[in-house]
């Protein structure tokens, strides 16, 4: 599998913090990779970086195999990107406006724009809300708008933050596979920062995990949880293990 | 109560006969404090803006003095623009002293404080993540400035009205480096407190009329325009 | 094209358009510092239109109190002065400041009063004795109290008169005339006014006329040059020119005149050509 984006030699140390130090990074073409740690692992910061909204020292920056000229290339490969975060951080306008925002952003207007947003507020099952002000939809309601916003711009890389934590768990548990669906079907590349482990097997393909701004292990799910490789990350995994057990038959309890 | 009615009367008479002394007054007015309201905004809104998403050190100290400056005593203002202006002044090679340009130069110094502080607050109180989602989705910095402008419209036309009624109530700086000359500087404000100082309270109450319904009028205006945004 | 864009373009073409005027002189602008009495009394309304017109200079009227006039042109920020205190103008020619001091006109100062006089100033022989009476008797004294024309004659009056007004009955508003007047009005104290304010603001104020016509009362005008030789960036042939005016014919004639037609009486004597002493010895 080719790599959609590959970065050597990250490093984001503001004021002294070392925030992130990650000699190699790569995302596969078509894949979507979980980020999993703790609080303050830098789960957040490495797609900021990655995604060229923060500033941060790289080695190299390989976007489709071609080494990239940063800052002067970062509008160009921005615009190539989407993000959605945990707050939908929409704006003060109605629903339609919201989603129609990136496209409007690169100069698309008229019947397209028209067309293009519609179809994916229908997509999303909030063609209804078309014309209703951001302000007053539900939480979940507003997240769905906050991916349509994102997808609609056919991203070639998606960067979702912890999109469904605010959200309940019956909500999560659908626009999860939602997701999944949306991301098969337009093989979108995406990267997925989650503290849930449950949400990792819907979505996930590869999964790094992250502690103290370095990445530990990246993998399958099943490697990185049956074959921890270093002692943080069994102690992490352990969780899911943990429920795991409590999930099995008596007999198989010891 | 005798007084208000002499005043309210002189101003219907001063308009209804459309005085050119009156009119030119008022237009002088409205384009000294109209620029510099303007010049406020172009330099303040994005100051301001700037101001609320940067961190910088020494950020606290530029954001105390903007603050502090929001409430400058016009009279000082006007003391202090004089002497770089006159003569003797650093400035004087301008030669804009007793002209309308100083005038616009006082004004612009306290409006623009006006404009950048509540711009300022009004940016500051956005999602500070909104940055971020922004150019997330593809936005340019000057796209990423409008739309964050629009964003705080509310506040930031709060900040314009605090600006031009800074801008058109103060008399103290504008008598000071305008003179108050007749034909050349003499504005509403300037106008009012010669015509009180002379004793003639009745033209001094019908020129502060025209002054508040003018100003009133645009603020009235602008207002419509906030509330407008306020609906989307 | 963004809304916002095109309201620019047209607030700056309106801003702009009042830029402009081309003038025939190279230095058109000329600063003339005076009083707030001076204006306020509208004879500068007459006389500059005038002015401008025959000669295409632009005067740019500063009225300030007597102290700032004089002081703009001890710095040089002003090109002419025409002020009416005349024992703080000398000190300003003495040292050099001010060139050409000449007499262009006088009017004369007059007490004002409640009508029923408490203490019984009307028809006293001197204005010092006036002023006696009025603190001896602790009567309301309005006082200026802005180092303008106006109050350093009053100090004067009290330094010949051998008393140092202070207590609650000698009052400083620190304002103009006209503010002073009314204020006199309405706690029916004394003042000491010029004629023509007073005229001005007959009809509004409950005071009367108590004292008139002693030789101390007189407010002389004189018109001072600023040196140019002092102060590079002075307007001297400007400053010059206006003097000039104010003691040509037709300004002396213009302001023998004013006032006839609104009070009955002129406001001003015109005096160009005389000195001070001649006035003092009438």
């Amino acid at each position: 599998m080719t790599a959609l984006l590959e970065v050597l030699g990250l490093r984001y140390q503001p004021g002294g913090h070392r925030i992130l130090d990650v000699p190699a990074f790569a995302v596969a073409e078509g894949e979507v990779l979980a980020i999993i740690g703790p609080n303050g692992a830098g789960k957040s910061s490495l797609m900021q970086a990655v995604g060229l909204l923060q500033p941060a020292e790289f080695g190299e920056y390989r976007w489709e195999g071609r080494s990239v000229k940063l800052p002067a290339e970062s509008l160009a490969l921005r615009r190539q990107m989407a993000m959605v975060m945990q707050d939908s951080l929409l704006l003060s306008e109605t629903v339609y406006h919201n989603v129609a925002l990136g496209l409007s952003l690169r100069g698309i207007a008229g019947a397209g724009l028209k067309t293009q947003v519609l179809d994916m507020l229908d997509r999303l099952g909030i063609a209804h809300l078309a014309r209703r002000p951001a302000r007053r939809l539900s939480g979940g309601e507003a997240q769905r708008v906050s991916l349509a916003r994102a997808l609609v711009l056919k991203p070639r890389l998606l960067f979702l933050d912890e999109p469904f934590a605010a959200l309940d768990v019956l909500a999560r548990s659908q626009m999860l596979r939602d997701l999944r669906g949306l991301l098969t079907a337009d093989r979108i590349t995406a990267l997925f920062v989650t503290h849930d482990f449950s949400e990792i097997p819907v979505v996930a393909d590869r999964v790094a995990v992250m502690f103290g701004g370095e990445i530990r292990q990246v993998g399958t799910p099943f490697a990185v949880f049956n074959r921890p490789a270093d002692p943080a990350v069994r102690e992490l995994v352990q969780v899911a293990h943990d429920l795991v057990r409590t999930l099995q038959p008596e007999s198989a309890n010891r | 109560m005798e007084t208000i009615w002499q005043g309210l009367a002189k101003a219907y008479e001063l308009l209804k006969a459309g005085d050119p002394e009156l009119y030119q007054i008022v237009w002088l007015t409205l384009r000294v404090s109209g620029t510099a309201t303007l010049l406020s905004i172009l330099a303040g809104v994005p100051l301001g803006v700037w101001l609320a998403l940067s961190r910088f050190r020494g950020r606290g100290l530029i954001v105390g003095l903007v603050n502090t400056t929001m409430g400058l005593p016009p009279v000082v203002v006007g003391l202090w623009v004089a002497i770089f202006l006159w003569r003797s002044g650093p400035l004087s090679f301008l030669g804009i002293m007793y002209t309308p340009s100083a005038m616009v130069v006082a004004q612009c110094v306290i409006a623009g404080p006006l404009v950048t502080g509540f711009t300022m607050a009004g940016i500051s109180q956005l999602n500070p993540k909104l940055r971020l989602q922004l150019l997330a989705l593809g936005a340019s910095r000057w796209q990423l400035f409008w739309l964050l402008v629009r964003e705080a419209r509310l506040s930031i036309l709060a900040a314009i009205m605090a600006g031009f009624g800074g801008a058109i109530s103060e008399v103290g700086a504008s008598m000071m480096v305008g003179g108050n000359i007749l034909g050349q500087t003499r504005v509403l404000t300037t106008a009012t407190v010669m015509e009180v100082s002379k004793g003639r309270f009745d033209v001094g109450i019908a020129l502060s009329l025209i002054l508040l319904l003018l100003s009133y009028g645009i603020t009235y205006g602008l207002t419509l325009l906030q509330q407008r945004g306020h609906q989307a | 094209m963004p809304r916002w864009v095109v309201l620019l373009f047209a607030l700056l073409t309106v801003v702009g358009a009042g830029c402009g005027g081309s003038p025939a002189i190279a230095n058109p602008a000329v600063i003339l510092a005076t009083t707030t009495s001076t204006q306020d009394s509208g004879l500068l309304d007459v006389l500059i239109p005038i002015f401008e017109q025959k000669t295409g200079y632009r005067i740019k009227t500063i009225a300030v109190g007597t102290g700032q006039a004089l002081a703009m042109g001890e710095k040089g920020e002003a090109d002419v002065l025409l002020v009416h205190a005349p024992s703080s103008e000398k000190p300003l020619v003495e040292k050099g400041f001010a060139t050409g001091r000449r007499l262009v006109m006088h009017n004369d100062y007059i007490i004002v009063g409640p009508a029923a006089d408490a203490a019984k100033i009307r028809g006293a022989k001197a204005t010092a004795e006036a002023f006696k009476q009025i603190a001896g008797a602790a009567a309301i004294f309005v006082s200026r109290g802005d180092d303008s024309g106006t109050h350093k004659k009053e100090k004067e009056i009290w330094t010949a008169a051998r008393v140092l007004p202070a207590g609650s009955w000698y009052q400083q508003t620190g304002q103009g005339m006209g503010q002073t007047l009314t204020i006199a009005s309405e706690k029916a104290g004394y003042t000491l006014s010029d004629r023509a304010t007073y005229l001005a603001l007959k009809k509004s104020v409950k005071l009367d006329i108590l004292l008139e016509g002693d030789p101390s009362l007189l407010n002389i005008y004189h018109v001072m040059e600023v040196n140019a030789q002092k102060f590079a960036k002075v307007n001297a042939a400007g400053a010059k020119a206006f003097a000039d005016y104010l003691l040509s014919k037709e300004a002396q004639q213009a302001i023998a005149q004013f006032g006839v037609d609104k009070y009955g009486q002129a406001l001003f004597v015109a005096d160009g050509g005389k000195t001070e002493a001649d006035l003092m010895g009438k």
